[in-house]
Formats: structure tokens, C-alpha cells, sequence
């Protein structure tokens, strides 16, 4: 180990055992090294294993986690064998931690200068009380929130989200860490306040020369963020170079897919994203060789045999030799890269027809308990129409009332004011037989293809369930109906028999999307169908969507909060704020030439895979009060 | 965290199919040992006239005859009836007792959350109602229930389904109303369902695994309950036995013949450790 290498990572390999007593292998034989100062980025999808990774280096692996074998080496001392007196002594002090969800990481009823003191005591800073409380307003600063000394007293409840991940930041600085561990410490923000994050991560990088280790799962993150990354898969790297040479010259081809499926916000509306088929590998029956083979394109015999080792790739056009290393039969003997991303593929589908659903000034207020409770604003005025075989993109951050609008049009909640028209039809607040006809013909496609089915049924009573509650068919019909559907949304007749637990998040998500075609609606409203969805699913299941609306003629109302998808499947896009929408076009035109100022900050904060040196210089864009 | 794929969540399964979690619970350490332990009190209770070999109630032989006697194997009570006959039909009676007494408040309890689950104003109506039954000590509404029926059988049962009509229905309600805001829930009612059919097929079955809990905790405390009111002699009629009764009746003679309690202290302690043993697995396994 020379002297700039400050961790050493070899031959990881970490274990689970799973509720049933079947050994789940999260991660193995992982070796990489992080030098002094280093920006690494791990990224990869749900299951490959990067935030075991990360836990096992502190040796914070949750419930029946364990490190099977393999080191852990901070400036040469093993991690991994340590006892808790040196772990202790490792923790906070030469590793910090930053987790995903600041809105639970911190004590509601400690004040922002409780959590700071405890975590410079915790590692002998600070002299006195009064040493400690100076260097904590010095920390609040340094992560960038505005009058630090004053608001040491607030608690947390009186930060933002953004403000509270700060918080966590600087509590993770508090023992002057080399390395800052970072899990998807933005998944859980706004696309703008990521931003900032990602900025102020990379900011403290330069200036205290904390190495920074970001877990994420997102292609345009590390873009942003880091100097090199990992790309892990099935619990092993597959990948690891440079960001700018592995952003744009992939060798394995999981990197060149997953960069492939991710959504660009420079792909013009009514184009195909390329999703990697199949679903990733069950970690409990894992067998030998590349554990991609069997979604690879270019797999070969070898590579369902034997493992590939993490070996440099020879050198292609344009790069020095040696610098990106990746687990891959084909790739050590190929020259040329992979493709980054294809040209965008247009999709041909018919053209709107007549307008089906009309809003109008609709408005929806919530009110908190108690007499003084606080109203809260979702929708203010909301107007929009949509045609039959017309994709209508509804895009905002966390709290724009874009659900609310979601569950308003399906007729999950009466709105308070306006009008809805259905087909001509004033459907605001139907009676109770009336409701039950409109329902027919709006159906919904929900966020949480965890939560939206219910765990006791079967798929095919799931599916069933709308064709039971409109009394369509007898037994045998919707039985056959049932298998229809679930071809239809590119699954086996044979699931019918199974119960939600036994499918994976995409096929859940088609499961949803199933149901909702049921009763044949004329409009489907899915409220964010691909945002618990990792990226290579994700492409899938917009591509069935944009398949489904082409066969059957169906109007969408497709709600997400990434820009770059919304283009992509949208024939206009409607951008909300704060209850309102503040603009409404044709996908292409609000993209390229938005007319609100929200709309432009929310383009730049859209973070695209693409190195940062591509990157035009970052507008000064701030989010309009 | 992100979704790692070992945790439970995000649903990587096993290579057999999943068991149900009830059976699962019984056949841990834990729940087997709890179901040994119940099995055995019940035995004891349905084989009574079996085993006994005396009638309870008779009073022929020496009184307070010490363990090991022939003809007498736990010896006799101050009233020279044979212990071991009533220990076993004092089990039988508790038994009965119990497995009558909680299903009624559980039933009732239920009916009374399906009816706060109806309207906000029935919901606050129900709320209070379970606050009145809940502000009386459960020996107050037991020497109430009483003093209106009089001693016996019957009082003892509604005194015990009454006092477990709260802690059902508080559970139920909480249970749909944190089912009720689950995203499928809405889902079926987007997909057309009716309010009764959302409640009976979707949001019940999902709300119901704690009640089972609940149904084991409930049985453990009844054994209470009942002991208790026969200790304080307002239960079931003498010389009908007990375990409470036994227990009340063995007081004045613990230093001289401890043995005389030892039987009805064991016996109770073996059934509400089953239960609680039988609760604890299930409860563990359904959290999950």
C-alpha cells in the first residue's frame, strides 16, 4: 500500500442469511482502493450490493449481515477483524457517514447544536462548551446554511430537507473524517436541492481534502459528483475507471445498458428507451460465472462457466491504456467501446384525437386537526385537457400537488372547487352510482408497486377485482380476461396463480398496470409508475405503457418528477408549483425553450449521465420563492 | 438504506415456498414449547374424569391428608376432598371458561371497530364507549357484574368478554385505519370496489394477524381474571372447583401444607406461560 492509498478494500465478501435460513450472498469478492481525497462514486441498482459495500467498511452491516472474508484497510489497519474499541475509534473520527433520508436521521427533539456537540464530543473536540458550540457554528457554515450561529438553537423541524441533510453532513465532518461515506444521500431530495448537495459535496471535497465515497444508483449523480466510479452488479464490480472514460466509453456491457436505459433529457418526445431485458440475478442462487450472462447480449460459453476477473481492458481510440478495469470475458480482448448511449429511436404512434377529459380551475385544500390547523394548498386552479391516444407529462417536485391532481382526476378524492368533464360529461362530484361508471372509465397506475398490491391476493384476484366490481363477465370470462391482461402487459398466464411477494418490482408494476386496463378505461392516470423502479426496469415498463396507448387508444396522464422521461413519452408536459401549473406545451418546446422560470431551474438541476466536463457551465438558476 | 437485496423487504425469496407465518411461529423453539406446555393444561382439563378417580365434590376421606397418600397422590384439602380430582376439574372449569369468555369479547370488539370504521361521528362514539369499559379496574366492573347477576359461571364469562372488548376493538380500528390509507386500498377503490367489499377483502384480512396475538395475550389474562374472582369468592358457585378457588381456599394453610397451593400455581403458571409463549412466536412472525 503506498502512501496516498487510504482504504483498501480486498476480496469482500459479505453474507445475509435470509428469513427462511438460505445464505444470500450481497457481496463478493470486492476489491477496490480509495486514495487520499479521492471522489469515488459506487453505483449500481437495487440488490448489486453497494450500500452492503459501504456499511461493511465500518462494519454497520444491519440484522444478519457478516463479512464472510476478505479486508477492510484503513492506512493498513484491517476493519474487518478489528475489536469495538477500534471500530470505536474508526467511527465518526476517520469515517463519516451520511445516510439517504434526512427527515428521520435526526432527533426531533434535539436542536441542531445538540446534534452537533454530541458529535464533536463524541470524538474529544472542542475543549468546553462554549470551543464546541464555536466550531459547530463554523460547521453549520461550512455546509453552506445561512446565519449558522443563530440557528444552532432551531430543531430540525425548522430546516428544509435539504438544510437537514447539510446537518448530517456537517455532523459527519464534526471528527475531521478522511473519508466521507455518503449512501444515496440525495435520493431522498429534489432534483434541485440535489443539486446543491451534490455541489456542496464536492465543494468540502476540494477544500478539506475529505475522501468522498457516494453510494448511488443514479447515472447522473456520479456524472456529477465524482472523479471515478464502480459499477457493481449482482454483488460484485463489474467496472471501475474513470467517470469521464466509463460515462462515455462503457466496456461492460451492464455499464453500456444501464447507460443506455437512462432517460436523456436531450431525446425529443415520442422516442424508445432501451431497457436491458430480463431481471436481475436472485442473490440466494447465484451460480457460476458473469452473473450479467443471462441478460448479456454478447455472452458467450465461457462466461455462464467461469467468473471473469476485475482485469484492465486494453486501451481504445482516444484513452491512454490501463485505466478502466472491468469483469468481462469479451471486453479484455475487444479495442472499440461499447455505445454509451444509442441515438434515440423515434416510435410511431397516431396522433391525438378528440379531447376526453377537461379540468378546470380545480382546487383541493387540506387541513391539519384542530381548529387552528394549518391548510395546506395542493391544488390552486389546476386546468388541463387530454386527448384520446395523447400522453399528458405532469412534472414538479415533492410537495407541487402533482399526486393530488393524480388522485383528484381518478376520483380517489372529490376536489374542492372546479369542474372535471369526462366525455362531455360534468363528473366533478358524481353520485354514488354515477361515481361508479366514471371510475370504469378512468383507472389509475400507482407509485409503490409494493404498497399498491394487496399481499394476500393472488395476481390473478387482483386482476379480477375491477372486472368483479363492474360485474363484467361470469367466472370463466374474466378468468380468460385475466390471462389476456396479463399477456398484454408481457407477463406469463401462469402468474396468475402467485402472490405478490413472488414478483419483482417491474413485474409488480405490470401486475398495476394490468389491473388498470381491466375494465377497459379510455383514460389511465398513473401517478409516478416508474420512480421505485430501477433504471433498466424503469425503460421496460415505459415502453409497455407507450405500447399499451398506441394498441388500445388510451389518454395518458403520465406524473413523474424526472424531466428526461416526461420527454420522452409525453406529447405535452404540464410543469407544476406549489398547486399551480406554471406552464404547459408541446414536450420538445418546454424542454428546449421553457418560459418559466421554475421550468429552467428544474432543467438544470436534471442530473444527465454525461461528464461533467460535457457539461455546459452551470446557469446561476435558483428556485423562484 | 437503499433496497439491499438481502433484507426481507425487498422480497428476495427463499428456495421453498414461503410458510405461512402461524406455522411457521408453531414450529419455533418458542411456540413449540408454548403448545407442549397448553397442550398438556388442556389434556388435563378434557381427561379430568379419567384421571381423577375421586369426584371433586367428595368429601369422605381425612382432611389435609399429606402428597403421596394411597388412593390420594397430591393428598386432600381441609375438607378431605381429593386434590388431584380438583385440580383437574378445576382446570376443566377454568378452561371452559376462558375459551368461551374471549371469543365473545373478541367478536364484540370486532363488531364494535367494523362499526367505529363506518363514520367519524360512530368512530368517536365507539372510542368513548371502549374509554368508559377501560376506566373501571377490572375487579370493580367484576364485583359490579356480580352484584347485579350474582355469583356463577355466567358473570365470570361476561365479566371477562367485557373487559376484552376494548383492547380487540382498539386493535381492529387502529389496524383498518392504517390498512385503509395503504395504496392498494385505494386502488380498489379506484378500481370500481364497494366500501363493504374494500373493508371485507382488502383491508380486514390484512388488519386481522395482530388479533391472533391478541387472542393468545387475551386467554392469559382471562386465566387472571378468573383467578382472581374466585379468590375473592364472587366467580363460580363452591364446591364447584377452581384454580382460583383451590388457590383462595389454600391460604391459611401454606406454611403447614404448602402442597395444597403447589398444584394450582403450577397449573396456571404452565398455562400462561404456553400462551405467552404461543403469543410472543406469533407476534414475532408476523412482524416480519
Amino acid at each position: 500500500m503506498t502512501a496516498s492509498e487510504l482504504l483498501e478494500v480486498r476480496g469482500l465478501d459479505v453474507e445475509f442469511t435470509a428469513p427462511d435460513g438460505a445464505a444470500v450472498r450481497a457481496v463478493r469478492d470486492v476489491s477496490f482502493t480509495l486514495r487520499r481525497g479521492e471522489t469515488l462514486a459506487v453505483v449500481g441498482e437495487s440488490g448489486s450490493g453497494k450500500s452492503t459495500t459501504a456499511l461493511a467498511l465500518a462494519r454497520m452491516l444491519p440484522g444478519t449481515g457478516r463479512i464472510r472474508a476478505g479486508q477492510v484497510l484503513l492506512d493498513g489497519q484491517d476493519l474487518a477483524t478489528a475489536g469495538p474499541q477500534e471500530l470505536r475509534q474508526v467511527r465518526g473520527a476517520r469515517i463519516g457517514m451520511v445516510f439517504q433520508d434526512p427527515m428521520t436521521a435526526l432527533n426531533p427533539v434535539l436542536t441542531a447544536g445538540a446534534h452537533l456537540d454530541e458529535a464533536l464530543r463524541a470524538h474529544g473536540r472542542g475543549r468546553d462548551k462554549a470551543a464546541r458550540r464555536a466550531r459547530a457554528a463554523e460547521l453549520l457554515d461550512l455546509v453552506g446554511i445561512p446565519d449558522a450561529g443563530a440557528r444552532l438553537d432551531d430543531h430540525p423541524h425548522q430546516f428544509s430537507g435539504g438544510q437537514r441533510q447539510r446537518i448530517l453532513i456537517a455532523m459527519a465532518l464534526a471528527g475531521e473524517p478522511d473519508v466521507l461515506v455518503a449512501d444515496e444521500p440525495t435520493t431522498a431530495l429534489d432534483a434541485t436541492v440535489q443539486d446543491q448537495i451534490l455541489t456542496l459535496l464536492g465543494d468540502l471535497n476540494r477544500r478539506t481534502g475529505t475522501a468522498l465515497l457516494l453510494i448511488t444508483h443514479d447515472m447522473g449523480v456520479v456524472a456529477r459528483s465524482c472523479a471515478r466510479v464502480l459499477v457493481m452488479y449482482g454483488g460484485t464490480v463489474v467496472e471501475d475507471g474513470p467517470t469521464a472514460e466509463v460515462l462515455t466509453r462503457p466496456r461492460h456491457p451492464y455499464t453500456a445498458g444501464l447507460l443506455a436505459a437512462v432517460p436523456r433529457l436531450s431525446a425529443p418526445s415520442g422516442t424508445r428507451l432501451t431497457g436491458i431485458p430480463g431481471a436481475p440475478p436472485d442473490l440466494a442462487r447465484l451460480t457460476e460465472g458473469c452473473a450479467f450472462a443471462a441478460r448479456c447480449a454478447l455472452a458467450e460459453d465461457r462466461c455462464r462457466t467461469a467468473t471473469p476477473p476485475l482485469a484492465p481492458t486494453p486501451a481504445v481510440p482516444g484513452e491512454e491504456s490501463g485505466t478502466v478495469r472491468a469483469a468481462c470475458w469479451p471486453a479484455a480482448e475487444r479495442h472499440e467501446p461499447l455505445p454509451a448511449a444509442p441515438p434515440p429511436v423515434p416510435i410511431d404512434r397516431p396522433r391525438p384525437g378528440a379531447v376526453v377529459l377537461t379540468a378546470e380551475k380545480l382546487g383541493k385544500t387540506y387541513r391539519g386537526r384542530g381548529r387552528r390547523g394549518r391548510t395546506v394548498t395542493a391544488l390552486d386552479g389546476v386546468s388541463l385537457t387530454l386527448a384520446a391516444g395523447e400522453t399528458l407529462g405532469i412534472v414538479g417536485e415533492s410537495g407541487s400537488g402533482k399526486s393530488t391532481l393524480a388522485r383528484v382526476l381518478a376520483h380517489a378524492h372529490p376536489s374542492d372547487s372546479g369542474t372535471l368533464r369526462l366525455g362531455g360529461r360534468d363528473v366533478t362530484r358524481p353520485a354514488r352510482r354515477e361515481l361508479h361508471t366514471v371510475r370504469r372509465s378512468v383507472q389509475m397506475v400507482f407509485q409503490d408497486p409494493y404498497a399498491s398490491l394487496n399481499p394476500r391476493m393472488t395476481a390473478g384476484e387482483i386482476i379480477a377485482e375491477p372486472l368483479h366490481a363492474f360485474g363484467i363477465g361470469d367466472r370463466a370470462g374474466r378468468a380468460r380476461r385475466v390471462e389476456e391482461l396479463l399477456l398484454l402487459v408481457g407477463l406469463e398466464p401462469g402468474a396468475a396463480h402467485r402472490r405478490p411477494r413472488s414478483f419483482s418490482g417491474g413485474q409488480r408494476q405490470r401486475i398495476g398496470i394490468a389491473r388498470a386496463l381491466a375494465p377497459e378505461p379510455s383514460v389511465l392516470v398513473c401517478d409516478e409508475p416508474v420512480s421505485a423502479l430501477d433504471v433498466s426496469v424503469q425503460a421496460q415498463i415505459v415502453g409497455l405503457l407507450t405500447d399499451l396507448q398506441r394498441d388500445l387508444g388510451l389518454a395518458l396522464i403520465f406524473i413523474a418528477h424526472d424531466l428526461a422521461v416526461v420527454r420522452q413519452v409525453s406529447h405535452r408536459i404540464a410543469v407544476m408549483h406549489r398547486g399551480r401549473i406554471v406552464e404547459t406545451g408541446t414536450a420538445d418546446e418546454v424542454c428546449e425553450n421553457p418560459a418559466d422560470p421554475y421550468t429552467r431551474a428544474l432543467l438544470a438541476a436534471a442530473p444527465e449521465p454525461v461528464p461533467a466536463a460535457h457539461l455546459p457551465r452551470p446557469r446561476n438558476t435558483q428556485v423562484p420563492a | 438504506m437503499t433496497a439491499t437485496a438481502p433484507l426481507p423487504a425487498t422480497g428476495k425469496r427463499p428456495r421453498t415456498a414461503p410458510r405461512h407465518p402461524y406455522r411457521a411461529a408453531l414450529a419455533s423453539a418458542r411456540g413449540r414449547t408454548g403448545l407442549v406446555l397448553v397442550a398438556l393444561v388442556v389434556l388435563a382439563g378434557l381427561l379430568a374424569p379419567l384421571l381423577a378417580g375421586h369426584s371433586p365434590t367428595d368429601q369422605s376421606s381425612q382432611s389435609l391428608a399429606p402428597l403421596g397418600t394411597p388412593g390420594h397422590p397430591l393428598g386432600t384439602d381441609d375438607l378431605g376432598r381429593d386434590l388431584l380430582a380438583r385440580l383437574l376439574y378445576g382446570t376443566r372449569a377454568d378452561l371452559g371458561i376462558i375459551v368461551l369468555s374471549v371469543p365473545l369479547g373478541a367478536l364484540l370488539g370486532c363488531l364494535f371497530a367494523l362499526l367505529a370504521a363506518v363514520h367519524p361521528v360512530l368512530d368517536t362514539a365507539v372510542q368513548r364507549l371502549f374509554d368508559l369499559v377501560l376506566a373501571f379496574p377490572g375487579l370493580i366492573l367484576a364485583l359490579a357484574v356480580t352484584a347485579i347477576l350474582g355469583p356463577g359461571r355466567l358473570p365470570v364469562v361476561l365479566v371477562i368478554a367485557l373487559a376484552e372488548i376494548p383492547a380487540f376493538g382498539r386493535l381492529l380500528r387502529g389496524g383498518i385505519l392504517v390498512e385503509r390509507e395503504r395504496e392498494y386500498a385505494t386502488a380498489a377503490r379506484v378500481g370500481g370496489s364497494s366500501r363493504i367489499r374494500v373493508l371485507t377483502r382488502h383491508i380486514l384480512p390484512n388488519a386481522a394477524d395482530p388479533l391472533v396475538v391478541q387472542i393468545a395475550v387475551s386467554l392469559t389474562v382471562a386465566v387472571f381474571v378468573e383467578g382472581a374472582m374466585s379468590f375473592l369468592g364472587v366467580g363460580v358457585r363452591p364446591p364447584q372447583p377452581t384454580l382460583g378457588s383451590v388457590l383462595s381456599q389454600s391460604v391459611p394453610y401454606l406454611s403447614d401444607a404448602p402442597h395444597f397451593a403447589a398444584g394450582p400455581l403450577i397449573t396456571v403458571t404452565a398455562l400462561v406461560l404456553g400462551l405467552s409463549l404461543i403469543a410472543e412466536a406469533l407476534n414475532r412472525e408476523i412482524r416480519r
